[in-house]
Order: structure tokens, then C-alpha cells, then sequence
């Protein structure tokens, strides 16, 4: 089934085409969609553990559709990416790992807007919801890994050497 | 051009890049992160600008921007060692890549803007502007000229590789 999605012809453009818009732009695209969505929850992230704690909470929630945006830009992007070379990158772990840890930080965003943005409880001193500053740090970490084992997707054989596989 | 590429040849840093393997990816994913925190900090405080989540006073969102430079900075040294220490085709393969030199001119209007922004008196017009209030028209017009550029660098960044593709659109 891999080898048909990776022979259709939606897969050879992405992989062949010379046009501007094949696998360039849509490897930028998956570039700035990282950046819009990473980027904004990091800038939650550091309100929620105390980084210019004056600004008020609940406008920010605003800026979750477009962490949305960002997150459908690269599932379009990905999606396209992997359907090019499904073979290959399905079987490297390390894009295995990377998945799970964007799913691990989706469920975390999604746990972030209703303990944070939602549902707030009772806040504490720094004026933080309950979970707040938990839900901040799994962003980071969540986020952090995912971007390393992307990167090192380019890298499976330097990461097995130094790992002693 | 040759001269620049002659200057960084000299640097140790093509030799630290040879020696240790990690240090190309390690700087690849430090170049990420600061991208990431670079558009979580500046390109929000451009949408505020622009208008988008009202009731996020601008003056405090302000405060991330050093966090910003601090990105920049990351990622400046980060695309030094690039450039400097590439191991296959040497800093001329980069200074002569068209995509690396329309980065390099976007990133030099990203500074240019930043500089009016902060200089014209376009940042001190913000300390007026109401917690869900409208920015003025100049500043606006510096916001969405930051986001422009930003974004472009970003996908400049990515065409470095596949400079050929610019190249064949470009009829070059």
C-alpha cells in the first residue's frame, strides 16, 4: 500500500516535479507552520511559569486558532512530505518517536486551553489556573523532543552510533 | 566574495564541524528553536500590532522581544558555523547560493524595519494604545513588513538546499 501512495501521482510531483510550488515550498511551508505553532504556545508557555506575569490570561486564548492554522498547515505539509517517501520515513524510528510526541503535545495544548483558557479553577499567588505551570513545562519538553527527533530523522545512523545500537 | 571565503576557510570552525559529527545537527535543531521563539515572540507582537487578540495590552507583549534578539542571536552564530564550517562544498557553496543571499537582504529589512520601529517613535506611540485599542497606521505598516520578512527568511532558509529549484523558477 505504501509503494501505491508513494506511485500516485500526487507523490511524484510532490517528490519530482521541478515547479516551485512541489517539494520546496511545501518543505517551507512545513517550516512556518512549525514556527507558528511552536512559537505561540511557547510564548503561553512562558506567561504561564511566570515571564511578564502582568499580561492578562485570557485575551491570549485568542491566539489559539491560530496555533490551529499552524497545526493544519503541517498536517497538510507532512502529510504531503510523507506520502513522497512513505517507505523510508515510516521506517525510521525516529520519525516514530517525533509523531508520538506531537500527538503527546496536541492532547497537551488541548489540555492547556481547557484547564487554562476554558475552565479555569481557583488560581493561585501568580494568578495561574491549576495545571498551568504543568501543562506549560510538558509543552516545552513535548515540543522539544519532537523537534530533535525531526531534525535527527536526517541523522537515524549518527543517532544509532551514539546510542550504541 | 573569494576573499570572505578565504577569511572563514582560516577559521577553525570547518574542523570542529569534520571532527565532531554532532555538532551539524545540534546546530540545526538550536537554528529551529530559535526560529520557533523568534515568530512566537516578534511575529506575535506584530499580529497584536495588526490587530489580532485584542485585550493583550501591546506594551507588555512587548517585553518578549529581548527573548527575540536572543533567538536571533542563537540563530546568527548557528547559521555562522553554516556557513563557515561547511563540510561539503566549503562557505563559497553558501555565499554564492542565491537563495542564502535573499535570506541574508530580508534579514538585513527585518533589521532596517526594527530600527524605524524603535527610532521614529512608532514603539513610544504603543505605551497610548489601550489593552484592546487599535495601533496607528505606521505601525502597522512596520508590523506587517516584520511578518513579511520574517516568513520570507524562513522559506529563503529552506530553498538554501534546493537552490536549483529557485534557479529553474527564476528561468536562471
Amino acid at each position: 500500500m505504501f509503494e501505491a501512495i508513494e506511485n500516485s501521482a500526487y507523490a511524484i510531483w510532490v517528490r519530482e516535479s521541478p515547479s516551485i510550488f512541489a517539494y520546496t515550498s511545501i518543505l517551507s511551508l512545513h517550516a512556518i507552520g512549525l514556527a507558528i505553532i511552536v512559537g505561540i504556545n511557547t510564548l503561553i508557555c512562558l506567561r504561564l511559569l511566570g515571564f511578564v506575569k502582568e499580561i492578562p490570561l485570557p485575551p491570549m486564548r485568542k491566539l489559539f486558532p491560530w496555533m490551529y492554522l499552524g497545526f493544519a498547515v503541517n498536517v497538510f505539509s507532512g502529510g504531503s512530505l510523507l506520502m513522497a517517501n512513505m517507505t523510508n520515513i515510516l521506517g525510521n524510528w525516529l520519525f516514530i518517536v517525533k509523531l508520538v510526541f506531537i500527538a503527546l503535545a496536541m492532547i497537551n495544548l488541548e489540555l492547556t486551553r481547557m484547564w487554562v483558557f476554558d475552565k479555569p479553577g481557583p488560581v493561585d499567588a501568580a494568578g495561574v489556573p491549576k495545571h498551568g505551570r504543568a501543562v506549560a513545562i510538558s509543552a516545552l519538553v513535548f515540543w522539544g523532543v519532537a523537534m530533535v527527533a525531526g531534525r535527527f530523522t536526517a541523522y537515524p545512523n549518527f543517532v544509532e552510533a551514539w546510542l550504541g545500537f | 566574495m573569494q576573499a570572505l571565503s578565504d577569511f572563514l576557510i582560516t577559521l577553525p570552525i570547518g574542523d570542529f564541524v569534520a571532527t565532531y559529527d554532532w555538532v551539524w545537527p545540534f546546530c540545526e535543531t538550536l537554528h529551529f528553536v530559535g526560529m520557533c521563539v523568534l515568530l512566537g515572540t516578534v511575529g506575535v507582537v506584530d499580529l497584536r500590532v495588526l490587530g489580532v487578540a485584542k485585550g493583550i495590552p501591546i506594551k507588555l507583549l512587548d517585553k518578549f522581544i529581548p527573548l527575540g534578539v536572543i533567538a536571533f542571536v542563537v540563530n546568527m552564530l548557528t547559521g555562522f558555523i553554516f556557513i563557515a564550517g561547511n563540510p561539503v562544498g566549503g562557505p563559497m557553496e553558501y555565499l554564492t547560493n542565491l537563495s542564502l543571499q535573499i535570506k541574508m537582504v530580508l534579514v538585513l529589512i527585518a533589521g532596517v524595519n526594527l530600527l524605524l520601529f524603535y527610532f521614529t517613535g512608532i514603539h513610544k506611540s504603543l505605551d497610548a494604545v489601550p489593552a484592546d485599542g487599535d495601533a496607528t497606521g505606521a505601525a502597522k505598516a512596520v508590523a506587517a513588513v516584520s511578518l513579511f520578512a520574517w516568513i520570507m527568511i524562513i522559506v529563503m532558509g529552506r530553498f538554501i538546499m534546493y537552490n536549483d529549484t529557485l534557479l529553474y523558477a527564476l528561468g536562471l
